[in-house]
């Protein structure tokens, strides 16, 4: 049995609601560390970052890297640097989809869904 | 629940939702990579969702658009006032971003081949079932567009989907109001021909 519909209902009708399949599509997580590697790069380009020290003031867990620079004897200067940029997790997070990190609150093992 | 109280815990919960989302606008802006790294985790798939919809079949281009959405929300992040929820204000820039692209797509010299401006009303002939279940209207109409050429997927997607007139088209992409009628005429006929066939 068909129906017939005028052309410009029949568009504006397709392209209402929701796309198809949208529910199940989410962005790779090599997307997403990309993004933030490059979100982490131009804020490291305007200026210190937020030292670990304050990162963890504000009630935010570090990764294991990261603990460590932040107890060390360092300046705040120090513990401001942009760390993921010579991490391992952030060269195989941006290249792998199932990067073999595994280790708790890296951001790049976060986009893993881990 | 009454209705009331309903609305009540709504707004409750969207005041929450609200504070929430400009704690962490505040925090990205001083900088905390764990807040930054909340901010993709939470907004990447819904961005990255719209953007490849209006980009199909062209998904080679949308891990570049996406980047460039949380960049461009990086640059104007200090603009935000939280007016809206911060989905919807990353949808906006990537809507922006979306046709951007339509518009430098589409400024390209058209054909000028003549085609039916002035066409009698045209209608579709749906199978009843197919009007009845959307899901499946919505999937052969995007597999119908993957299959047109560029322009015309262009110009269908921004006319319907993006809900832009062929004036608003014409004045964006520096061509007249009819060359876009006619280029959307085109598209309509190729897209009902194939719609018969698939």
């Amino acid at each position: 049995m068909t129906s017939r519909i005028p052309e410009e209902e029949f568009f504006e009708l397709v392209a209402a609601g929701a796309e198809p399949g949208s529910a199940a599509v989410t962005a790779p997580t090599k997307l997403k560390s990309r993004i933030y590697s490059a979100l982490m790069l131009r804020q490291a380009a305007g200026g210190p970052l937020a030292s670990l020290t304050r990162t963890k003031a504000a009630g935010h867990a570090l990764c294991v890297f990261e603990e460590l620079v932040q107890i060390a004897p360092l300046g705040e200067q120090v513990k401001s640097l942009n760390f993921c940029r010579v991490c391992h997790a952030r060269v195989a997070a941006e290249y792998w989809e199932k990067a073999p990190i595994y280790w708790p609150n890296c951001p790049y093992v976060k986009f893993q869904g881990r | 629940m009454e209705p009331s109280e309903e609305l009540a815990a709504a707004s409750a919960g969207d005041r929450d939702a609200q504070a929430e989302e400009r704690k962490l606008v505040v925090a990205i802006l001083q900088k905390d990579r764990k807040a930054t790294a909340e901010f993709i985790a939470r907004y990447t798939d819904p961005v990255y969702r719209y953007v490849r919809s209006r980009l199909v079949p062209r998904l080679d281009l949308v891990d570049d658009l996406v980047q460039e959405v949380f960049l461009a929300a990086w640059e104007n992040l200090a603009a935000y006032r939280g007016d809206s929820p911060m989905g919807s204000w990353l949808l906006g820039i990537a809507r922006h971003k979306v046709e951007n692209y339509y518009r430098t797509r589409l400024r390209a010299p058209l054909p000028l081949e003549e085609a039916s401006l002035k066409a009698p009303k045209v209608t579709m002939e749906l199978d009843i079932n197919e009007l009845l279940d959307h899901r499946r209207l919505q999937e052969k109409a995007h597999s119908v567009l993957a299959t047109l050429p560029e322009t015309y997927r262009l110009a269908l997607l921004w006319r319907y989907w993006e809900q832009r007139s062929a004036q608003q088209m014409a004045t964006e992409t520096g061509k007249t109001e009819k060359a876009i009628e006619r280029l959307l005429a085109r598209a309509r006929e190729m897209f009902r021909e194939r719609w018969k066939n698939d």
